[in-house]
């Protein structure tokens, strides 16, 4: 026999689960602090090769100044402006994905809180129609 | 104003029902516009501009998630790129890579703006963009504009710059190199409408989530002026030689769309708002409940009695008459049958003869073809009702307030 409250409360919950519901569960599974980490890392190692990228073609701009320049320049100096344009860089987008990522976090936990309460009333139900 | 609310029910009926086909054509002509797009401006391989590879990429991109299309685009680009310079070619990727490794790993689900944009400023219509997103998304989407808009002035410049880079010899690579990159980063057009773009999609946010009646008319009207006033002043102060009248037509057409887009998106009654208070232990609630404007879409139902014999040559047309009158008159047994189950009567399939099963009365289709999909798609767990500041219902849009200062005691 179909139960119309119940059809409806999973109709809810199949909804969630193939629309936002997918990525929320995947975050549920992990504690704050690895999943904000391991998003962090992933955000170091793009912006370390978008970095890459950029330099490059910042030394191929100026290649003939560079290549005529090489031996006179002080290339400590300049490895450390590099390495300071560097840590610039990936420290903000790491900053940024800190940001973002716990926001995530806590929005998918409020999210999966409603979800596993609309479950536990599912059971309820189910267990009152027995 | 009733039959336009109508239309729109109705088209949301279809799209329930149809979602599975009309998502993927949908995307199968958006892939097929884009790389015609690109062939069209670009064309240097001629390889590329072969309608049967463009058809096979768009069917590809019809059931390939959104970023698919805009790789697809991206290579296309990149391949009459690299025919015209392999140095622009390497610029080109560069850009995409830069875009991809910073942007889109945070939001990949905005592929569409990315790639939109370039294909309204290509059809003279830049202005659509900002103000859109700034009704359907959240300021963080500006980057995505911003990225789409690079990507459109560079191509643009680089289409435009072609015969110059034509005529050099082989050996400049550092020169097409500088010339490429600096159309590309001394491009002061594109940064003024990067600007403007970004502060457009700003302020239409924020202003479309304030609790004021016609906020969103309010946003669209009050975006569009801050667009054109940002164009100004940068055609004043970095020269960008812009056509201001060109910008006033493509600002007012950016007007038109977003209306349409708010009756689509946002039709509430005003008129019949209604402010309430309330407070539970821990907090007051100042709710401002709007209802949305809706009306039934009408359901045609012919309903034909008719007792008299026919002639022979109208037996088919009969036996399709008499169908229908037998499948209303089961649809009618199916109601009473739901009314008795909510009157708390007697509720087991043996009190109803067998044609009133769910299966044979169609009740299964029409539960799976959308009735509730539509019903309960985008209720929002993720919206958060009640943390969030602002939610909505089948019925209402709703602003919540919060006030816990009080520590839970009333002044009384």
């Amino acid at each position: 026999m179909l139960n119309e409250e119940r059809v409806i409360l999973m109709t809810k919950m199949q909804t969630y689960e193939e629309r936002e519901g997918k990525k929320n569960v995947y975050i549920g599974n992990y504690f704050r602090g690895d999943y904000i980490t391991i998003q962090i890392l992933k955000s170091v190692v793009s912006a370390s090769l978008a970095f890459f990228v950029v330099f490059m073609l910042y030394i191929f701009y100026d290649f003939e100044v560079f290549m005529q320049n090489i031996y006179e320049m002080d290339l400590f100096a300049f490895a450390k402006d590099v390495l300071m344009a560097y840590g610039a860089t990936v420290i903000a987008y790491g900053f940024i994905s800190y940001m973002v990522y716990s926001y995530r976090y806590s929005k998918a936990k409020k999210s999966l809180k409603a979800y596993y309460s609309n479950l536990k009333k599912l059971n309820e139900l189910y267990e009152e129609e027995q | 104003m009733s039959s336009l609310l109508e239309l729109r029910e109705r088209l949301k009926v279809i799209y329930g029902r149809n979602d599975v086909y009309i998502i993927p054509v949908v995307k199968f002509l958006l892939t097929f516009l884009a790389l015609n797009m690109i062939n069209g401006h670009m064309g240097y391989m001629s390889r590329l501009d072969d309608l049967p590879l463009v058809l096979i990429v768009s069917l590809l991109g019809s059931f390939l998630p959104n970023g698919c299309i805009l790789l697809f685009a991206a290579v296309f680009s990149l391949l009459h790129l690299y025919e015209l310079s392999m140095e622009v070619a390497l610029v080109g990727l560069c850009l995409y890579l830069v875009i991809c490794f910073l942007y889109l790993r945070f939001a990949p689900k905005d592929a569409i703006a990315v790639l939109l944009t370039p294909m309204l400023c290509s059809l003279g219509m830049p202005y659509i963009m900002p103000i859109t997103i700034g009704l359907l998304a959240t300021p963080a989407s500006a980057i995505s504009v911003g990225c789409g808009m690079a990507i459109y002035y560079f191509l643009h410049n680089v289409v435009e710059n072609a015969q110059a880079i034509g005529a050099m010899e082989a050996e400049e690579t550092v020169a097409k190199l500088q010339l490429v990159l600096d159309v590309l980063l001394h491009n002061r057009p594109m940064m003024v409408m990067i600007v403007a773009a970004a502060v457009t999609i700003t302020v239409v946010y924020l202003i479309r989530r304030l609790s004021v009646d016609y906020a969103w008319t309010i946003a669209i009207v009050t975006g569009s002026i801050v667009n054109l006033v940002v164009l100004l002043i940068g055609d004043l102060k970095y020269d960008t030689n812009m056509s201001m009248s060109s910008a006033l037509l493509g600002t007012l057409l950016a007007v038109l769309v977003a209306k349409v887009v708010e009756f689509f998106r946002f039709c509430v009654d005003y008129n019949r708002t209604e402010n309430v208070q309330f407070e539970d232990d821990e907090y007051y609630y100042y709710v401002k409940a709007v209802p949305k404007m809706s009306v039934a879409a009408q359901s045609r139902t012919v309903k034909k009695i008719n007792s008299q014999k026919r002639s022979s040559g109208n037996r088919q047309g009969r036996s399709r008459r008499e169908r229908n009158v037998q499948e209303n008159r089961l649809g009618e047994k199916l109601a009473r049958r739901r009314s008795v189950t909510i009157n708390g009567m007697e509720d087991s399939e043996d009190f109803f003869p067998e044609e009133l099963t769910d299966e044979n009365a169609g009740y299964e289709d029409g539960f799976e073809q959308g009735g509730y999909e539509e019903e309960y798609a985008g209720d929002g767990y993720a919206e958060g009702g009640y943390e969030g500041e602002e939610y909505e219902d089948e019925g209402y849009e709703e602003e919540f307030g919060k006030d816990s200062s009080s520590d839970g005691y009333d002044a009384q």
